[in-house]
């Protein structure tokens, strides 16, 4: 054939085939170590960083040597022992105790040397304790404060994510093959719904189903004092969730689903979806191995990065339903400056994204021949 | 050449809706098909050729304005069948298609043999390696090595994809094949390698071939039936042994001399002039503004002339007589004086 690409046949395809595979090996391991190095780099620049912003650059210190001081001078005056003492000895005292106060705490080291302290401490895990926050067990361990609130943020966020999800894909192939009719042009003129947050819609659905209608709770997880039974503790757990889930749905479907449906419209225009027409393929064998299979890459990136983002809750939303999840945990830390519990927070969402990143590059080769990893 | 009809078409008409008006590409069409026959649609670009594929296949765009019609495929009108059915009875049981640019034709995560494969999985009901071996059958008639099969589109050439397409289109065994275009993505050494390949398939299997193209040269080797598109319409039909000696539409004649000839000195000619714009066309011949035979009744629709196994729409011939045009040159002179 004049246009065949013949591979040259002096060597048995045997050792062609073997020559490749360890080319192909060296090639992605060589690609995972760079991967590897350069995803590290990022994520320990940006944790450096959240730790000067957290800190505001060091500005923090301050603010805590002041908080210390004021203390401990209120300790002082109120100590009956310590009142009667002449004023110089008294404030001698009180400068002893605050150095002593300070140097417990570190603050006595300045803050850049610091700073490189808490980055070895935040890379490795070891999240310290919180200066304000204490976990509802008591606890002022960071890692029982975070891990006290993921399970009601998982719990919130991945149920409104992952139903807003399946419901966009499904809607948007269905509206893709009825493209022009009028639940389509509906949805598109409603797609400026989303624009306002899932909070908004939150108070507005609170307002009737909670305040006129009383049928759902006002806010919370679950009702005070919580069901002995586990049933009962369920069915309470859901219709608290049945709002927030609600207020989140509203507003993310419709620029959910248009979004989906154009991006599923400009490949199902493409030249091989009308060949498989051609060819007598079902409108859902179609669908399945010549739309959803072919833009498989997009679908994984935009579900992985929203499985991630559940990590970080939803500030407000959790605000206006009194959720304890994690981004008002959050919410509280900044007001607070709480560093441990933000740098805590910032830096386990860091190392899940990498990690996303990292696997995503790997998926994507498996699911489509013409990426190839490290090439 | 086999005399039982494979495919009749009658008034097949295709509009669709633009922003600048509705778009006539195929307008009121129809000829017919033997079994085992070839005919070449031959047209400029933008006459309406590949409309023309899409409307027998009912592989319809979103912005159709008008679909009508009749489609006899051996016998039975399929426009009249549901969807369905359409895609149970007609879509690579009977009719196949070679796309006009198989760069994009084949799904781009699938291995080619696989979509070689599956149209007999789909309408022959057999396993899988049922359908590979007789895609592997049909790569060996295309002229692709058998580990090709493996690949993907990405990894093949422009020749070896168009391949692929036809052995896509051979797998069910059709009784009709429409080739849009089949090479005019590819080079020059391509084109012919896959000329020839299909002009041994045309003797080896027994098949009809629909041909789009606008090259007149190559095509003329496989043609048993010509017909020209012009402007949404077909202007003539005809055997191709008397159309390319003596073609009788003055689009027709235009269009063979301004082919380069192999002998002789003949310059090649062109055609002076744009095809219409298939928006708003007014009545009359629609050849007739760069027609140099052009007189008066050009004004009305040209009737359709059938002698002797050719028509043509055309004025020229209205007294039933295809061998000799109306002697018009009064009326040219008039023409050229206005």
């Amino acid at each position: 054939m004049a246009e065949a690409t013949q591979t040259a046949d002096t060597t048995s395809p045997t050792k062609i085939m073997a020559a490749g595979y360890s080319r192909t090996v060296g090639r992605v391991a060589k690609y995972t170590l760079i991967r590897t190095v350069a995803l590290l780099a990022t994520v320990v620049v940006g944790i450096y960083l959240t730790i000067l912003v957290a800190n505001m650059g060091g500005h923090v210190d301050e603010i805590r040597r002041g908080q210390i001081r004021e203390r401990v001078a209120i300790g002082v005056s109120m100590n009956p022992d310590m009142r009667q003492l002449p004023t110089a000895e008294r404030t001698k005292m009180i400068n002893e105790m605050v150095r002593v106060e300070e140097q417990r705490l570190g603050l006595d080291q300045p803050f850049i040397i610091r700073s490189f302290r808490f980055l070895t401490d935040a890379l490795t895990l070891n999240l310290g304790r919180a200066q304000h926050i204490s976990s509802d067990s008591g606890s002022r361990t960071v890692r029982l404060i975070i891990l006290e609130r993921l399970s009601p943020t998982l719990l919130l966020m991945a149920t409104s994510n992952l139903l807003l999800f399946g419901l966009s894909v499904f809607f948007a192939l269905y509206l893709s093959r009825k493209y022009g009719s009028l639940m389509d042009r509906l949805v598109i003129a409603l797609s400026p719904l989303s624009s306002a947050p899932a909070w908004f819609y939150g108070i507005f659905l609170l307002l009737l189903f909670a305040a006129v209608l009383g049928w759902l709770p006002f806010g919370g997880m679950v009702k005070a004092p919580p069901p002995a039974s586990r049933v009962e503790y369920g069915v309470s757990v859901l219709r608290h969730l049945t709002l927030p889930v609600l207020a989140w749905l509203i507003s993310g479907i419709f620029s959910g689903v248009y979004g989906w449906r154009t991006f599923f419209l400009i490949f199902s225009s493409e030249d091989y979806v009308e060949m498989a027409k051609a060819k007598g393929l079902s409108s859902r064998e179609i669908e399945r191995s010549y739309i959803l299979r072919p833009t498989l890459p997009n679908i994984i990136t935009s579900f992985a990065l929203l499985l991630i983002g559940l990590w970080q809750g939803a500030i407000i939303l959790e605000t206006v339903f009194n959720w304890p999840g994690l981004g008002r945990l959050l919410y509280s830390a900044i007001q607070l400056y709480d560093t441990p519990v933000i740098v805590g927070s910032t830096v386990l969402y860091a190392y899940l994204l990498a990690l996303t990143v990292f696997l995503l590059d790997f998926i994507y080769a498996l699911v489509d021949p013409r990426v190839r990893v490290g090439s | 050449m086999a005399q039982d009809t494979l495919l009749r078409i009658n008034d097949l008409k295709l509009y669709f809706r633009t922003a600048s008006g509705v778009v006539q590409a195929v307008d009121d069409v129809h000829f017919e098909l033997a079994h085992d026959e070839a005919v070449v649609v031959i047209g400029e670009s933008g006459c309406g050729k590949s409309s023309l594929a899409k409307a027998v296949l009912r592989l319809l765009p979103r912005n159709v304005h008008t679909y009508s019609g009749q489609v006899f495929l051996n016998g039975t009108d399929v426009m009249k069948l549901s969807d369905e059915a359409f895609r149970r009875q007609v879509r690579w049981v009977n009719m196949s298609l070679v796309p006009q640019a198989a760069m994009n034709a084949l799904n781009p995560v699938m291995r080619v043999g696989d979509q070689v494969a599956e149209p007999m999985m789909v309408h022959y009901d057999v396993n899988r390696e049922r359908a590979l071996e007789q895609a592997r059958r049909m790569f060996e008639h295309v002229g692709v090595p058998l580990d090709f099969m493996q690949r993907y589109a990405f990894e093949l050439s422009g020749g070896m994809r168009q391949r692929v397409a036809i052995a896509m289109s051979l797998v069910t065994a059709p009784a009709l094949i429409i080739l849009d275009e089949p090479t005019s993505a590819l080079d020059v050494l391509t084109q012919a390698n896959i000329m020839n390949m299909l002009k041994r398939i045309k003797q080896e299997m027994e098949t009809s071939f629909i041909l789009i193209t606008h090259d007149i040269a190559t095509s003329s080797e496989l043609a048993d039936k010509v017909a020209v598109m012009y402007a949404g319409q077909i202007v003539e039909v005809g055997d191709a042994a008397r159309f390319f000696t003596e073609p009788l539409h003055p689009y027709s004649r235009k269009l063979m001399a301004s082919v380069p000839r192999l002998r002789g000195d003949a310059e090649p000619e062109f055609i002076t002039g744009q095809p219409p714009s298939l928006v708003g066309l007014p009545p009359g011949c629609r050849f007739a503004s760069r027609c140099p035979a052009r007189f008066d009744r050009c004004d009305e629709n040209p009737p359709v002339v059938a002698d002797d196994g050719r028509e043509v729409r055309c004025w020229l011939y209205d007294h039933g007589d295809l061998s000799t045009p109306i002697q018009n040159e009064t009326e040219m002179e008039q023409v050229q004086t206005e």
